[in-house]
């Protein structure tokens, strides 16, 4: 209570100056984004200076060095960015809807809708078919999602939020013991899948990041836009529809905001789980509970969180394959251990 | 509630002894029957099959099912949230990368190293996650965010373990990771039986303060509960249910979660009622799972813990659809 009355003071005394702080943060972060971005590009077996980068995407001329970046090193940060910021935009906006921490897209199903369909194709028509393996990935997230979010809205009164978080743990839970059962049987299948299982943006080719980045942008366009009704929608249904908006449409309109967002970006790195649950925390403990702020900073943390970590997953462990699913925990936990452990309130 | 007692008990009998009767030599009734009472003109091959291999698998999935039952009862109504199952405090990941850790890096690891690893990472875990959470004080939802970070990093580990250990090794964590009660003898049931009975007993005796609890902080300080004490006795009775459940079977997901559900659902808030139900729940879950595991596929057989997955979850959905209309 002490935080809210406290909140409601501080946007009484200056909320103008807040909101410049609050730019003012998400334009640093944006720099220290493409900071980290250019530095990822450059790093490697091959050194590569700035303005060759630079040369290479305005004007490509063929050379060895503007190959290596355009084909290798740019789609690789290019899909760490795209994931990062789909995912962490998702995640927020699962929180904000089913107003509960412990939500992420892969409540929704998406992780393991994705994954079953992998694992699936991978299991019938045997490994290694490249790109199609996306579009299996895409379809069995939005699949799923859509079963999560058809069976959720059968509760009491048309749509309740509990009954999106059951229905997603049930349909979770089936999807992840179906592909368990197929793997614990076939270890050709479990060898080639458990680097993607493990989330990686190595070896990503432009086409795929060309493949999904419209459905990210226009995911996060709209969920920027959505801000204000997500503030709304995580007071609950109730003091929502008193305050005249008609829960059940935006949270539709946020749900497929989260499958477009989170099924793109599973499909291009692989079900990659702690970006989408902590980077909208982090942003929740650092800079409040305002929506319209979290979108955006999520995005840029998320897309930064995962490129630093592919950058360090390189740099540190030496391997260009070294799985960014777990070296965005290495990285994300601790710093958000932290945070929770000194901002997290006595409060609920 | 009764009613409701009754009627599970005698499902979960019918359960433990279809689970005697049924499987790869299937015995008639009349059969189990002499071979369980002890009478004169039994077989001693039936005998063997019902007291050495059948009968400590069953009981090993009752006693497993029961713990985990009461761990998720526990977990939901301290945590405060649907979602919350005895994962949240970071038991499953904890387990999960010690063991993983063991098989992948060890050579040939002794037989009781496995449970032992999955105890120690579980409650190793949980006390990281409390203490973690301890800042004059607890909050549910310190300890659910602390749980999520700490429980990522320990998943992280487990990855990183299961994308670069060698093929086998990993197929063979990857069986311990699905949960099952394949590796029963009677010493494991006895143990294990011993071990729980003081915490679950514990746990029955503590439901009104479980009542309290779930009302928020405030509300249960208001009524002279010391919260944050109760709190912090009652992760400690669920990680010793739940890891010791976790070390004899591994992960079996989803009772946890779903016993606690239904049995509020059968018979209403007051955990006094919800803990026996709910241990009844589990207990048939996990004795079905492992019949179902053991017959599907024969002479295959399906880890429990995947099987609770693709029937408890159906299972579950189907009662939602059934009962959507009511408020619960």
């Amino acid at each position: 209570m002490n935080r809210r009355a406290g909140m409601d003071i501080a946007r009484h005394r200056g909320r103008v100056a807040h909101d410049g702080s609050r730019l003012l943060g998400l334009f640093l972060l944006l720099c220290l984004l493409v900071a980290a971005a250019s530095w990822s590009v450059a790093m490697g077996a091959t050194r590569i200076p700035l303005p060759t980068i630079w040369a290479a995407v305005v004007d490509l001329d063929g050379s060895r060095e503007h190959l290596l970046v355009m084909t290798i090193r740019l789609p690789r940060v290019l899909a760490a960015v795209l994931a990062g910021s789909a995912l962490a935009v998702s995640g927020a906006i699962m929180q904000a809807v089913t107003n509960n921490p412990l939500a992420s897209p892969g409540l929704l199903g998406i992780n393991a809708g994705a994954a079953f369909a992998v694992v699936l194709v991978m299991t019938l028509f045997g490994a290694g078919v490249g790109d199609i393996y996306m579009w299996f990935a895409f379809a069995g997230a939005g699949a799923a999602a859509l079963l999560v979010y058809a069976m959720g809205s059968f509760g009491p009164a048309g749509h309740s939020t509990i009954g999106l978080v059951i229905a997603g743990a049930v349909v979770a839970t089936f999807l992840t013991a179906l592909t368990s059962a197929v793997l614990i049987f076939d270890q050709n299948t479990l060898d080639a899948v458990r680097l993607w299982t493990a989330g990686s943006v190595s070896g990503r080719t432009m086409a795929q990041n060309a493949g999904v980045a419209p459905y990210i942008v226009a995911g996060l366009a709209v969920g920027l836009l959505l801000g204000r009704h997500l503030v709304t929608l995580s007071l609950g249904a109730e003091a929502a529809r008193s305050l005249g908006q008609n829960p059940a449409v935006w949270r539709a309109i946020s749900i497929g905001v989260v499958i477009l967002l989170a099924g793109s970006a599973v499909s291009l790195a692989g079900p990659i789980g702690f970006v989408g649950l902590v980077v909208p925390h982090i942003a929740r403990l650092t800079i409040g509970v305002d929506y319209r702020w979290i979108v955006p900073f999520s995005a840029v943390g998320g897309a930064l969180l995962v490129v630093v970590a592919d950058l360090a997953g390189r740099m540190i462990f030496g391997s260009q394959d070294f799985p960014v699913g777990v070296t965005t925990a290495l990285i994300g936990a601790p710093f958000f251990l932290w945070l929770a452990r000194s901002r997290a309130g006595s409060a609920t | 509630m009764t009613r409701w007692l009754v009627l599970l008990a005698i499902l979960l009998v019918g359960m433990v002894m279809a689970s005697l009767a049924l499987g790869d030599i299937a015995l008639s009734w009349r059969d189990l029957w002499e071979t369980l009472v002890g009478s004169q003109d039994v077989s001693p091959q039936n005998a063997v099959i019902v007291f050495d291999l059948r009968l400590p698998r069953v009981l090993l999935a009752v006693l497993v099912g029961a713990a985990l039952a009461t761990a998720g009862t526990i977990t939901l109504a301290v945590m405060r949230n649907p979602l919350a199952e005895p994962g949240v405090l970071g038991i499953n990941s904890g387990a999960a990368a010690a063991v993983v850790a063991v098989i992948v890096l060890m050579r040939d690891p002794p037989v009781l190293l496995l449970p032992a690893a999955g105890f120690l990472g579980a409650s190793a875990m949980a006390a990281a996650v409390f203490l973690l959470s301890w800042r004059a004080g607890t909050s549910s939802l310190r300890i659910i965010l602390i749980g999520i970070g700490l429980g990522s990093l320990a998943s992280a580990a487990t990855t990183f373990l299961s994308a670069f250990g060698e093929i086998g090794n990993v197929q063979r964590a990857m069986i311990w990771l699905a949960g099952s009660v394949y590796d029963a003898d009677i010493s494991k049931v006895r143990f294990l039986f011993l071990w729980l009975i003081i915490p679950l007993a514990l746990a029955w005796m503590a439901s009104r303060e479980l009542d309290l609890i779930r009302f928020g902080d405030d509300a249960a300080r208001s009524f002279g509960q010391p919260v944050d004490r109760i709190r912090g006795l009652m992760i400690v009775l669920c990680t010793l249910i739940c890891g010791a459940a976790v070390a004899a079977a591994g992960l079996i997901g989803f009772v946890g979660l779903v016993a606690p559900h239904v049995a509020s659902r059968l018979v209403g808030p007051s955990h006094a009622r919800i803990l026996p139900v709910a241990v009844l729940c589990g207990a048939i879950l996990v004795v079905a799972a492992d019949l179902v595991g053991r017959l599907i596929i024969a002479p295959i057989q399906l880890p429990a813990g995947i099987v609770t997955g693709l029937i408890g979850a159906p299972f579950f959905a189907s009662l939602l659809w059934k009962r959507r209309h009511v408020r619960g």
